[in-house]
């Protein structure tokens, strides 16, 4: 949904204001204006906007990524604001997407956000993923991650996987059908908590990473965590990287999907 | 020899919210005579899960994932730090 107000510009171009506004990443090496007209051509699929949400979505919507869709079915509660930074007392009550979308209109009027006040299910994923070039996962749960994980795997769109727990993260990223999927990493689905515990900068620090898997995805910048689990354990600060290898008998993206790098 | 035992996230909560529990074990361990020992301090399904073979517990011995040492049969030396990491779902 394009804000009437501000007219989308070229896509082949940066305007003026974009080259101000974008002026510090331009900066960086390996970065320059090709990566950010990649970035503003790109569209991308922030399925939760909770605790991870906020920071992929603000960082994502900063760093000029130009067509963002928030997809979340909650309301705004005091419970979420711990974590959940994009979100003012004032937001209580609010469906999270046009909240969202306010508040990243702010941040941001020269991108496209497109609100999506629905839960992620089987029947709804292939429609919200179509026209994206990845998705984020920012859930809070096993059961709508692994939906899409499926998704993702059988429509060919690269998934930046996160998750907390109390002072703990997750982050990895798959490459459908040459990396390990969710289900290849958590092959037995776990049972749900009914609530979670977080600490509000864990969230920060792994949607951060999920934002940066994310725009070096977008922008061909660096290399990727597929295939590589990062826990991380904010206790002591430490982390840990995992070596995940595919299973060929995954029924998510086993051996008849797999595709040999030649 | 002692072993030192790190657990995170739901397993974390099951060993009493410690990170790091000290467990003496016999010479020539491995990390199912481990799982045994850790039974006795309460039963938690997801080690079970692991001696069944399918689990989504990734088990590190001094950072090294078990896949790819031994297994289960891997055995412990004196002062091993064995990591027990459960998958979390919060956001
Ligand atoms: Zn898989």
């Amino acid at each position: 949904m394009s804000s009437p107000s501000s007219p989308r510009s070229p896509e082949d171009e940066l305007t003026q204001s974009e080259a101000e506004r974008y002026d510090r990443q331009l900066r960086i090496a390996g970065f320059g204006r090709g990566s950010q007209l990649k970035l503003k051509r790109a569209k991308v699929a922030v399925v939760g906007a909770g605790g991870l949400g906020s920071a992929v979505l603000l960082y994502l919507a900063a760093a000029g990524v130009g067509r963002i869709k928030v997809v979340d079915d909650g309301v705004v509660e005091l419970s979420n604001l711990n974590r959940q930074i994009l979100y003012t007392t004032e937001d209580i009550g609010r469906p999270k997407p046009e909240a969202a979308s306010r508040r990243l209109r702010e941040l941001n009027p020269e991108i496209e956000i497109e609100p999506l006040q629905e839960k992620l299910t089987d029947e709804n994923a292939e429609d919200l993923l179509k026209d994206v070039d990845l998705a984020i996962d920012c859930l809070d749960n096993f059961e709508t991650r692994f939906i899409l994980n499926r998704a993702c795997v059988s429509n060919s769109k690269p998934l930046v996987h996160g998750a907390v727990y109390g002072l703990e993260g997750r982050l990895m990223t798959i490459i459908p059908r040459r990396s390990p999927c969710l289900a290849c990493l958590i092959p037995r689905k776990p049972k749900e908590a009914a609530v979670v515990p977080v600490l509000g900068s864990l969230a920060g620090l792994v949607g951060a990473l999920e934002a940066l898997e994310a725009v070096k995805l977008l922008a061909g910048l660096g290399s990727s965590t597929a295939g590589r689990l990062l826990v991380i354990d904010g206790y002591d600060l430490s982390f840990y990287w995992i070596d995940v290898r595919r299973d060929p008998s995954c029924p998510i993206c086993g051996e008849k999907w797999w595709i040999e790098e030649r | 020899m002692r072993t030192i035992v790190k657990t995170f996230a739901t397993l974390r909560e099951a060993f009493g919210g410690r990170g790091v529990l000290y467990l003496d074990l016999p010479d020539g361990s491995t990390i199912k005579d481990l799982l045994k020992a850790l039974r006795g301090c309460g039963s938690v399904d997801e080690l079970d899960d692991l001696v069944e073979g399918r689990s989504s517990v990734k088990v590190l011995v001094n950072g090294r994932e078990i896949t790819y040492l031994a297994g289960l049969e891997t055995r412990l030396r004196d002062g091993d730090v064995v990591a027990f990491i459960p998958p979390v779902a919060g956001g």
